[in-house]
């Protein structure tokens, strides 16, 4: 018989039960925990653990969080459950949806007006699943997506930047015969006594490109740059050598910023530190400041060049000229992806993108995931 | 509960400060004898964290300092080509058989142990085994630690499956430079180790230095925490603030004015936009926040 201390939970089988209860009940706020969990936690409480609150907390927490953002939450959640009574906790285990956490996804897509309505139709939007859905939203314009799809369209992009990152991983171990590898070689051999009748060869091993990559985040571009900054992102997995920036009247490096884990929290403090998210563009402006600082470390070697922009630019054309001419020069290739160019009646009549287009290699949209996953066949060659 | 005070203490007679959040959780690994990840900010003291533990336990510890391309003859077991090859050229001048030849060449006398061998082969007690920056590591590697950290034992073809005699008690450590796969995540206990409150860090540092006066410790230290609310590249860690305070004492200096912030910037931020950022803010004014 274990002596809890904690409110209602007097003996063994209530702490066990309430133990399952917990572990039902964050399980239900999207903590990964199985079998082994449940059973590290009623060893520890066996332990002796659960005679002390706080360290009890610390135990479950070190048991059940998986990462930074799991520990992060699991405190609020541990009150939630603990500090409830009996008849309260079994409400909770059976109806975890009673209990409401703001998640921390949430708080990015202030940027996009869609955190406004915050509960309307949120369930509804999880409940509808299936091939024709998720194919429809595959092909539905980022400016589209609606507040009711956007939690489903979310778990579906991520699911597909992974895909894109391990595929691109994949490819990677094909390879012609490299240099000889001494060491299988002589491995190989000694049951020939030492002679080297058999040759191994060493993989070559691919060398990638460094990517560069800028993101438009002006007013123009509100609406895709938060998914767009999403695929950066998912791109770092692949491309270790990435270098990111963000532009409208001002550039930005981000590239230290480019963590999936942290991303919610990055698009936040971007949006109040980056004074032009949001504003006008001028994209010569913000070569020229990115040829003058920024490329004599990152233009160098074999570097691919990515724009993600509509080209809709406010600046001078001339200097525009200039300084894209001057990437072009130093780049393998210069790739274009405006999101615009996915609408059917679209022409590349704007003067940004008119200047811009004669050095351009692929020109490209990136309005949707399709557009996306077929870029993913273009950065497979480089 | 007793055991977490004593590690508390324990640690704390080691050098190391540690809460009693993180001595639950190292309490933890050493009862469920379940691998423990810490993850946290670079310089926050993780890979200190296990070898005090491995002191604390009296045993070895046992480090694998993870890179891009490690693989199986780095971090588990090589054969040696070599002494393999001359034992075959010796071999041939007596006159012994090919199937005797092979199998003395396979024995452990060849056998190269690398970190991971040798944290399961030890004979005495368990040793600590550090996987240090598990996130530089491939998701190939990532994949064969899962079935190591689950079984703790490793095949080796020509002598068979080695089992661990005293399973070691594991710490990986990650930067978040990548995500980890959650089949390992899943196998671990997970702590996050955040900067310390600035109280605990007082003591950290004091530990470290018991010779710095205070006046310049609370400074350096309070504009240590101005800088970390910063959006650096590289924010300073525990181990910059001692890397200053010791550089502050030993260029005798008592009180923290912006010439000398200026002078030694070098020893708490590590990246030239970082320094460049702060000077643009303003030092005099960074300094004036903290008090």
């Amino acid at each position: 018989m274990i002596n809890v201390k904690f409110p209602h939970s007097s003996d063994h089988h209530n702490i066990t039960g309430s133990i399952l209860g917990f572990t039902e009940f964050i399980r239900s706020q999207n903590f990964n925990v199985g079998l082994d969990e449940s059973n590290d936690a009623l060893t520890v409480a066996r332990d002796g653990f659960a005679r002390e609150k706080l360290i009890f907390k610390y135990a479950l927490k070190a048991i059940f969080s998986c990462s930074y953002d799991d520990s992060k939450l699991f405190d609020t959640l541990f009150e939630a459950y603990w500090g409830r009574h009996d008849h309260e906790k079994i409400e909770l285990q059976k109806h975890p949806s009673t209990f409401n956490l703001k998640k921390s996804s949430e708080n990015s897509l202030v940027l996009l007006d869609f955190a406004k309505h915050e509960d309307v139709g949120k369930n509804e939007a999880k409940s509808i699943t299936g091939s024709s859905q998720i194919e429809r939203l595959k092909s539905t314009d980022f400016s589209k997506i609606s507040e009711l799809e956007i939690d489903l369209f979310e778990e579906l992009a991520e699911k597909l930047w992974k895909q894109i990152s391990l595929r691109l991983k994949k490819r990677l171990k094909i390879g012609k015969k490299g240099r000889l590898n001494l060491r299988a070689t002589i491995r190989g051999n000694v049951s020939n006594g030492g002679n080297m009748l058999d040759l191994k060869f060493q993989t070559r091993k691919k060398v990638k490109d460094r990517l560069i990559i800028l993101l438009d985040v002006s007013g123009s571009m509100d609406k895709y740059s938060f998914f767009l900054l999403r695929f950066i992102c998912a791109l770092r997995n692949y491309f270790k050598d990435i270098e990111a920036f963000i532009f409208s009247t001002k550039l930005m490096r981000i590239t230290n910023m480019l963590h999936n884990e942290l991303l919610n929290d990055v698009i936040v403090s971007l949006s109040q530190s980056v004074d032009h998210w949001s504003g006008g563009t001028q994209i010569g402006n913000c070569l020229k400041s990115f040829n003058e600082e920024h490329s004599h470390y990152v233009l160098r070697g074999r570097t691919i060049t990515i724009f993600l922009s509509d080209g809709l630019d406010t600046g001078e054309t001339l200097l525009l000229e200039k300084e894209i001419q001057f990437i072009k020069q130093r780049t393998r290739k210069l790739i274009w992806l405006n999101p615009l160019k996915g609408s059917k009646d679209y022409q590349p009549l704007t003067k940004g993108m008119k200047t811009a287009l004669p050095y351009i290699d692929t020109f490209s949209s990136a309005h949707n995931l399709n557009s996306i996953i077929e870029l993913e066949n273009i950065l497979a060659d480089v | 509960m007793k055991d977490v005070s004593l590690i508390v203490k324990s640690f704390d007679k080691l050098g190391y400060i540690v809460d009693e959040e993180l001595a639950t959780v190292l309490y933890l690994v050493l009862e469920l004898g379940k691998p423990l990840l810490l993850e946290g900010n670079p310089g926050v003291g993780k890979t200190e964290a296990a070898s005090i533990l491995a002191a604390y336990l009296k045993t070895d510890l046992i480090r694998l300092q993870c890179y891009e391309g490690l693989d199986v003859n780095s971090s588990v077991y090589e054969w040696n080509y070599q002494k393999q090859l001359l034992s075959i050229k010796l071999k041939e001048i007596s006159a012994q058989s090919d199937s005797e030849n092979a199998k003395n060449i396979f024995s452990k006398d060849f056998l190269l142990e690398r970190p991971l061998l040798k944290a399961i082969t030890s004979q005495s007690k368990s040793p600590v085994l550090l996987i240090d920056e598990i996130d530089r590591a491939d998701e190939e590697f990532e994949a064969f630690l899962l079935e190591l950290l689950s079984v703790f034992q490793i095949s080796i073809p020509e002598l068979g499956t080695i089992t661990a005699l005293h399973k070691p008690f594991v710490i990986l450590t990650s930067n978040r430079t990548r995500n980890l796969s959650e089949a390992l995540r899943r196998r671990c206990l997970y702590h996050w180790i955040d900067y310390p409150d600035f109280e605990k860090e007082v003591a950290i540092v004091k530990k470290h230095l018991p010779e710095i006066e205070d006046t310049i410790l609370n400074d350096l230290l309070k504009f240590i925490h101005v800088i970390r609310t910063r959006h650096l590249e590289k924010g300073p860690g525990v181990s910059e603030s001692i890397d200053w305070a010791e550089s502050l004492v030993s260029l005798g200096i008592k009180k923290l004015s912006k010439e000398n912030v200026d002078k030694t910037i070098g020893c708490v931020l590590k990246n030239s936009s970082d320094i460049q950022k702060i000077r643009l803010e303003g030092i005099e004014h960074l300094l004036a926040e903290q008090s």
